[in-house]
C-alpha cells in the first residue's frame, strides 16, 4: 500500500447498526409521507369545487333537455314531472318508459338520427340504456317525494321548481351533468338550514 | 320526534314457529345462513328463537324466547364504540350507522344479549334471490357490524305517509306499516310494537306508570307490571341496561300442577 492512499476504514459495529436503523427509518418515513400526500391530494382534487364537475356522461341517445323542458320560444317547456312521474310519489324520480317518448315521437321528428335510434329501441322492445348521472352511495336513502313536497308546500311553488335546488338548471343543459358534489355536507347543511332532522337514521339505515 | 319505540313479547303466545325470523331475514337483506356458518358461530340473525328444554322426561317442556336487539336505554354497546357508529337517538332506537363502522367488534363484546353480528364475509345471494332484496335497506358489506333496527326503514316510510296524510305516525291506521316485519309476521301476536316513551321512562325512573299509555303495547306493559302477579320482566334487568323490550312470562297451569304434586 502506498502511504497516504485512501483506505476505507470499517466503522465500528455500533455505528454500522446506527446507520442501518437510520436508513430504514428514513425509507419508512419517505413511504409514509408519500402515502399521506397521495391521500390528501386525491381527496383535495376529488372535490368538484376545485376543477368543477365534468360534462356528464355520453348518453346512448343525445336527449336534449333544452328542447323538451326549456321555456324559450321554440322550446316545449314541459314540466319535469311530465316524464319523471314518480318524483312526487316515491323515493326514485324514475326515467320514463320508451312508450312515453313514443306518444309524440311516433309521428314527430322523422329523419332525425337520434329519434330513429329511439324508434329502433322501441321496436326491439328494449329499454334505453341510459347512463346514470346522479347517484348517492348505497347506504344513503334519499327520497325525492319528501323533499319535493316539503319545499313546494313551504314556498308555495310547483313541484318542478324544487328540482333545481340539487340538479341545477337541467332545462338549459344539452348534456345533463351533475352540478353539486352531493357529498354528505351538502345534505346536512341543507337539513340544518331548513330545520329537517339531522339524526343519522334520517338517511342511513 | 319524541318517541321511544318499544316491544312487548308475550311468551305465553309464542309457539316457536320462526315466522319472525324468516320475515326479518327477508325484510332486512340478511345473507343466507348455512350449516357452515352456524358451526362457525358466524350466522347472522337479527331476531332468533332460543329454545330451552325444561323438566325431566316424560314431563318435558320446550320453551321459546324470541331474542332481538333490546334497544337498551343504557346500552353497553354504545360507549365502547371508538367511532360513534352506534348511538342512541331521540326515538329510543339503538342505531348502527354502517358507514361509520370500522369493525372493531367492541360493541358485540359489550352486548350481554348477543344480538350484534359481524359480517365476516361479503354477503352473497344466489341469482334467483337477487331481486327479492329490499331496496330500502342497505346491504352491509364485509367488515361491519349489524343488528336489529326495529325496522327503522318502515318507521321512516310511515313517517312520510303520516306527514302526507297529516296524522300522527302512531295512528292505528298506519299500524301495519309501522310495525317491524317480525311483528307483522307473527301468527299469534306474540310481538307487539309501539311508542312506549311514557311507560319506559316511568319504569326507568321508578315513578308511577302513566294512567293512559300512548300505545296498545304500552298499555299491555302497564297492565302486566302493575297487576298482582303481573308477568312483565326484562332480560338481564340486573345489568341495568334498561331494555326497551318487555317480556311477559309464560303461564303454564299444567306445569304448576305437576310441581305441587311432586
Amino acid at each position: 500500500m502506498i502511504p497516504g492512499d485512501f483506505q476505507y476504514k470499517k466503522p465500528p459495529a455500533k455505528q454500522m447498526l446506527l446507520m442501518a436503523i437510520m436508513g430504514i427509518l428514513g425509507l419508512g418515513g419517505f413511504i409514509v409521507t408519500a402515502l399521506v400526500l397521495v391521500f390528501v391530494m386525491t381527496a383535495w382534487f376529488g372535490q368538484p369545487v376545485i376543477f368543477g364537475n365534468d360534462d356528464g356522461p355520453d348518453q346512448p341517445i343525445a336527449y336534449p333537455h333544452t328542447i323538451h323542458a326549456g321555456t324559450q320560444p321554440g322550446q316545449l317547456g314541459l314540466d319535469c314531472t311530465f316524464c319523471h312521474r314518480n318524483v312526487t310519489k316515491g323515493a326514485a324520480a324514475t326515467i320514463p318508459a320508451v312508450g312515453l317518448c313514443l306518444t309524440c315521437h311516433k309521428t314527430v321528428g322523422d329523419g332525425n338520427d337520434e329519434i330513429e335510434k329511439l324508434r329502433a329501441i322501441a321496436e326491439a322492445g328494449d329499454a334505453i340504456p341510459w347512463v346514470r348521472v346522479h347517484r348517492v352511495p348505497d347506504h344513503v336513502h334519499f327520497v325525492h317525494e319528501a323533499h319535493i313536497s316539503f319545499f313546494s308546500e313551504r314556498d308555495g311553488i310547483l313541484p318542478s321548481a324544487v328540482c333545481s335546488t340539487c340538479h341545477g338548471d337541467v332545462a338549459s343543459m344539452t348534456q345533463v351533468s351533475q352540478v353539486k358534489p352531493l357529498k354528505m355536507s351538502d345534505c346536512v347543511d341543507c337539513h340544518r338550514d331548513n330545520g329537517a332532522p339531522t339524526d343519522c337514521t334520517t338517511c342511513h339505515y | 320526534m319524541a318517541e321511544s319505540w318499544g316491544m312487548v313479547i308475550d311468551l305465553d303466545k309464542c309457539t316457536g314457529c320462526q315466522a319472525c325470523v324468516v320475515a326479518c331475514q327477508s325484510e332486512n337483506n340478511i345473507p343466507i345462513n348455512d350449516e357452515g356458518l352456524f358451526n362457525q358461530r358466524r350466522a347472522i340473525e337479527w331476531i332468533r328463537i332460543e329454545r330451552y328444554w325444561e323438566g325431566e322426561f316424560p314431563d318435558v317442556k320446550a320453551r321459546f324466547i324470541p331474542i332481538l336487539c333490546q334497544h337498551c336505554a343504557d346500552a353497553p354497546c354504545e360507549p365502547v364504540c371508538p367511532v360513534f357508529a352506534t348511538y342512541h337517538n331521540n326515538e329510543g332506537l339503538n342505531v348502527q350507522v354502517y358507514n361509520r363502522c370500522i369493525g372493531t367488534r367492541f360493541c358485540a363484546n359489550g352486548c350481554p344479549y348477543h344480538v350484534r353480528f359481524f359480517n365476516f364475509w361479503e354477503p352473497e345471494w344466489p341469482d334467483s334471490l337477487k331481486n327479492q332484496l329490499n331496496p330500502d335497506v342497505t346491504v352491509r358489506s364485509r367488515g361491519i357490524m349489524e343488528k336489529c333496527t326495529f325496522c327503522v326503514q318502515r318507521i321512516r316510510r310511515t313517517g312520510r305517509k303520516a306527514a302526507q296524510a297529516g296524522i300522527d305516525k302512531s295512528d292505528a291506521e298506519l299500524e301495519r306499516g309501522l310495525n317491524p316485519a317480525c311483528v307483522n309476521a307473527c301468527p299469534t301476536q306474540t310481538l307487539e310494537f309501539g311508542d312506549m316513551i311514557d311507560v319506559l321512562t316511568a319504569v326507568k325512573e321508578g315513578t308511577r306508570l302513566p294512567d293512559e299509555p300512548k300505545s296498545k303495547a304500552g298499555a299491555k306493559v302497564k297492565k302486566e307490571l302493575e297487576e298482582d302477579g303481573g308477568r312483565g320482566y326484562r332480560l338481564r334487568e340486573q345489568l341495568g341496561t334498561n331494555p326497551s323490550v318487555v317480556y311477559l312470562r309464560k303461564v303454564d297451569e299444567h306445569r304448576k300442577e305437576v310441581i305441587t304434586h311432586g
